[in-house]
C-alpha cells in the first residue's frame, strides 16, 4: 500500500454528482408538477413537491462541496501491487457471478464464484478454494433452497 | 391494562421456546459480529434479514434486536485486547482496556465490560418499560404536522451520524432521500425517477441498499487491513470485589450519562461514550491513571455505550424515530413486517411491543452469559481467518440482497452501492446519514404532503400548530447542542486516533 496518496478531489467529484442529482430532481418535480395540474384541478402539493425541494437541496449542497475548499486532512492510500490484484479480482468474480447466475443457475454459478472467491481473496491452493466453495454452496443452498424455501434461479442448466 | 400487565403478557410471549431461541441466536450472532472485525451490526442485520423471513414480526424483531445487542456487548473485545475500535463508540475502551491487557488484566477489563453493559442494559429497558408507554399514549395526539416536525426532529440524528463535516453528512443524507423517491409517488402512484426503466416502479429495496454500503464495502475495506487474530489466552473474566468495588460507581455515572443523553435523537453512542470517560477522568482523584489501564475508563464508556443503545429504543418504539444506523433498519424491518413504527404501535400491536420489551431483558442476561464465561470461545472465533470470513460474508450478501425480492437487480444494487461505499468510505463520507435518510423519506414525505394539503399550501400549518412548533424548536435547539457535542467528540476521537471516525 502506498504510504500516502494523491491530494484528493472527492468532494469536487461528489459536488459534481450532486449537481447532476439535483437538476434531475428539479426536472423530474417539473414533470410531476405538469401531471399533477393537468390530472387534479387546484392541488398544490403532490408528488412532486417533495422532489423538487430536494433537488434544490441537491444543488445547493453539490456546489457548496464543488467550491469549497478540501478538509486537510483526506489523504487516502489506495492499495497497489498484489493486494490491488486481489481487490479488483474479487470485485471482478463478483460481478461475473452476478451475470453467471442467471445461466448457470444459482447452485453452479455460487460454487464456481465462490471456489474464485476463496482462491483470489483468501489465497488458497486451488484444492481447498474448492473443497471451501462446495462447503460454502452446500450450506447456503440447505438454509436458502431447503431451509427457507428461496426460490433461487435455477438458470438454463437447471441447477 | 397496566405496565405490568402488560410487561407479564409479553414475558409469558417471548419466553416460549422459539422467541426465546430467537434472542439466544440474535445475541450469539450479534457477540460474534461484535468480536469479529469485518461486520458492524448493520451489515449483519441487513444479510440476516431474510433469515427471518420464517419467522413471525415479533421472533424476527427479537432475533434482529439480539444482533445489535449483541454487538454492543461484543464489540469491547477487539478494543480491548486488540486496540482495534470496530466503532467509534469502542474508541475510550481501547485507551483503558488496551493498557489493561498489556498488563495481564484483559480477562478483568472485558468481565467489568460486560457487568457494565449488563447493568446499563437492564437500566435502560426498564425506563424503556415505564417511559415509552407514556410518550407513544401522549404522541397520540399527533396529526401530520406533528408527525413532520418529529421527522425533521429525527433528522437532527444526521449531525451527530455525520462525523468531522456537515456539509458531508447532508450531502449523504440528501442522497438517501433523492433514492427513496425512486419508484410510485404516494399521492398518485405515477412512477418518479424510473427515466423508462419499469423494474425500479417497485424502488430501491432497504436491504440491498444496506447489503452493499455496510457489508460488501466493509469486507473490500477489510481486505485492505491485515487482520491480525487475539494470541492473547484469556483468564480470570469474573472480577475480584474489589474491582467491582472500584468500577461501579463509573459504571453507574456511565449509565446515568448514557441513558439521559441517549433519550436525545442527536446522541449516538459514539458521542456519550467520550463524555462519560472524561466526566470519569474529571472526577477520579488521580486522573493520571486514565490511559494507563483505569477500570473506571472501561467501566464509564462501556456502561454509557450499552445505555445510549438501550435508551435509543425509547424513541424508536414510541415515536419511530430512530437513534442510529442498526435502529433505523430495526424501523425499517417493522415496516417490511407490515407493523407501523411510531405511537400507534403500542395501540394497534401492545402484545408485540410488549413482547419485543420483555425480550430485551432476557437478551440483556443471555448477554451476560454468553460475554462472562464464554469469552474464551469468543476470543478463539477471532482466528477465523479474513480469507474464509470476507468470501462467506459475500456469498451471504449476495443470496442475502437476492431473496427479499426475488431479483437479481437487487443483487446488482448491492453491488453498485457495495463499490460505491468503498469509494465512498475510503475518503470518510459518513454512510449513516444516508440510511437513515433513505428510511425517513417517504414518512417525511407524506406528512408533509398531507400537511401542506390540509393548509391549502401554507407551510404556516407547522408553526400555528403548538405541539408542531414545539418539535420544530425542538429540532432546531437539538441541533444546535448537537453541532457542538459532535465538534467536541470529533476532537476528542482525533487526539484518541489520530483520524477522523463516523461517529
Amino acid at each position: 500500500m502506498k504510504p500516502a496518496g494523491r491530494r484528493c478531489l472527492d468532494g469536487r467529484v461528489v459536488g459534481a454528482v450532486l449537481l447532476v442529482l439535483g437538476a434531475l430532481g428539479i426536472r423530474e418535480a417539473r414533470r410531476l408538477s405538469l401531471l399533477r395540474e393537468s390530472l387534479v384541478a387546484g392541488a398544490i402539493v403532490g408528488d412532486d413537491t417533495f422532489p423538487m425541494m430536494v433537488g434544490a437541496a441537491l444543488l445547493v449542497l453539490g456546489g457548496y462541496l464543488l467550491l469549497a475548499p478540501p478538509p486537510p486532512s483526506t489523504r487516502v492510500a489506495w492499495p497497489s501491487g498484489p493486494l490491488r490484484r486481489r481487490m479488483l479480482t474479487s470485485a471482478a468474480t463478483l460481478i461475473a457471478y452476478w451475470l453467471l447466475v442467471p445461466w448457470l443457475g444459482y447452485t453452479a454459478g455460487t460454487g464456481i464464484a465462490s471456489t474464485a472467491l476463496y482462491r483470489g481473496m483468501g489465497g488458497y491452493r486451488w484444492p481447498v478454494a474448492v473443497l471451501l466453495g462446495a462447503l460454502s454452496t452446500g450450506i447456503l443452498y440447505l438454509v436458502f433452497r431447503v431451509w427457507l424455501l428461496e426460490p433461487l434461479p435455477i438458470g438454463l442448466l437447471g441447477a | 391494562m397496566d405496565v405490568l400487565g402488560h410487561l407479564a403478557g409479553g414475558f409469558a410471549a417471548a419466553l416460549t421456546p422459539t422467541n426465546l431461541l430467537m434472542a439466544f441466536v440474535g445475541s450469539l450472532l450479534g457477540t460474534l459480529v461484535g468480536v469479529l472485525p469485518g461486520l458492524g451490526p448493520t451489515a449483519a442485520i441487513a444479510i440476516l434479514f431474510p433469515l427471518t423471513s420464517v419467522l413471525n414480526p415479533a421472533a424476527a424483531i427479537i432475533m434482529l434486536s439480539g444482533i445489535y445487542y449483541g454487538a454492543m456487548y461484543g464489540g469491547s473485545t477487539t478494543a480491548i485486547l486488540l486496540n482495534i475500535p470496530g466503532e467509534v463508540a469502542s474508541v475510550p475502551t481501547c485507551l483503558d482496556g488496551y493498557p489493561m491487557a498489556q498488563q495481564g488484566r484483559g480477562g478483568v477489563a472485558l468481565g467489568i465490560a460486560a457487568i457494565g453493559s449488563f447493568v446499563a442494559g437492564t437500566f435502560g429497558v426498564l425506563v424503556l418499560t415505564f417511559f415509552a408507554p407514556a410518550l407513544a399514549d401522549q404522541a397520540l395526539r399527533f396529526g401530520p404536522p406533528e408527525y413532520f416536525g418529529l421527522m425533521l426532529l429525527a433528522f437532527t440524528v444526521v449531525v451527530s451520524l455525520s462525523g468531522a463535516s456537515l456539509a458531508r453528512g447532508l450531502a449523504m443524507a440528501m442522497a438517501g432521500y433523492l433514492l427513496a423517491l425512486i419508484g410510485l409517488g404516494p399521492a398518485t402512484a405515477e412512477p418518479r425517477f424510473i427515466f423508462g426503466f419499469q423494474p425500479l416502479m417497485s424502488g430501491v429495496d432497504l436491504i440491498p441498499l444496506v447489503v452493499g454500503l455496510f457489508a460488501v464495502s466493509e469486507v473490500f475495506l477489510g481486505l485492505e487491513e491485515a487482520r491480525v487474530a487475539i494470541a492473547q489466552k484469556i483468564h480470570d473474566v469474573f472480577p475480584r470485589w474489589a474491582d467491582l468495588k472500584e468500577a461501579m460507581p463509573a459504571i453507574l455515572r456511565g449509565t446515568g450519562i448514557g441513558f439521559i443523553l441517549g433519550l436525545l435523537p442527536g446522541c449516538a453512542p459514539g458521542v456519550t461514550v467520550f463524555l462519560a470517560y472524561d466526566a470519569e477522568k474529571k472526577l477520579a482523584r488521580r486522573p493520571e491513571r486514565f490511559g494507563r489501564g483505569a477500570i473506571e475508563g472501561v467501566a464509564a464508556p462501556e456502561s454509557a455505550n450499552n445505555a445510549t443503545s438501550s435508551a435509543g429504543f425509547i424513541p424508536l418504539l414510541a415515536l419511530g424515530i430512530p437513534a442510529s444506523a442498526p435502529l433505523a433498519l430495526l424501523l425499517g424491518g417493522l415496516t417490511v413486517y407490515g407493523l407501523q413504527p411510531g405511537p400507534l404501535l403500542f395501540q394497534k400491536n401492545p402484545q408485540f411491543v410488549w413482547t419485543i420489551i420483555a425480550s430485551l431483558y432476557i437478551g440483556n442476561v443471555i448477554l451476560l452469559i454468553l460475554n462472562l464465561p464464554l469469552v474464551g470461545m469468543w476470543v478463539w472465533l477471532t482466528r477465523v481467518p479474513f480469507g474464509i470470513l470476507g468470501p462467506a460474508i459475500l456469498l451471504l450478501s449476495f443470496v442475502g440482497a437476492y431473496s427479499v425480492r426475488n431479483s437479481m437487480l437487487d443483487v446488482a444494487v448491492s453491488l453498485v452501492f457495495g463499490f460505491l461505499g468503498y469509494w465512498l468510505r475510503k475518503y470518510q463520507w459518513p454512510l449513516a446519514p444516508l440510511l437513515l435518510a433513505f428510511i425517513l423519506g417517504p414518512l417525511l414525505e407524506n406528512n408533509l404532503i398531507q400537511s401542506l394539503s390540509m393548509s391549502g399550501g401554507s407551510p404556516l400549518i407547522f408553526v400555528h400548530r403548538g405541539l408542531s412548533l414545539a418539535l420544530i424548536v425542538g429540532a432546531v435547539v437539538l441541533l444546535a447542542t448537537s453541532l457542538i457535542i459532535v465538534r467536541y467528540t470529533s476532537r476528542r476521537v482525533r487526539e484518541a486516533t489520530a483520524e477522523e471516525m463516523a461517529l
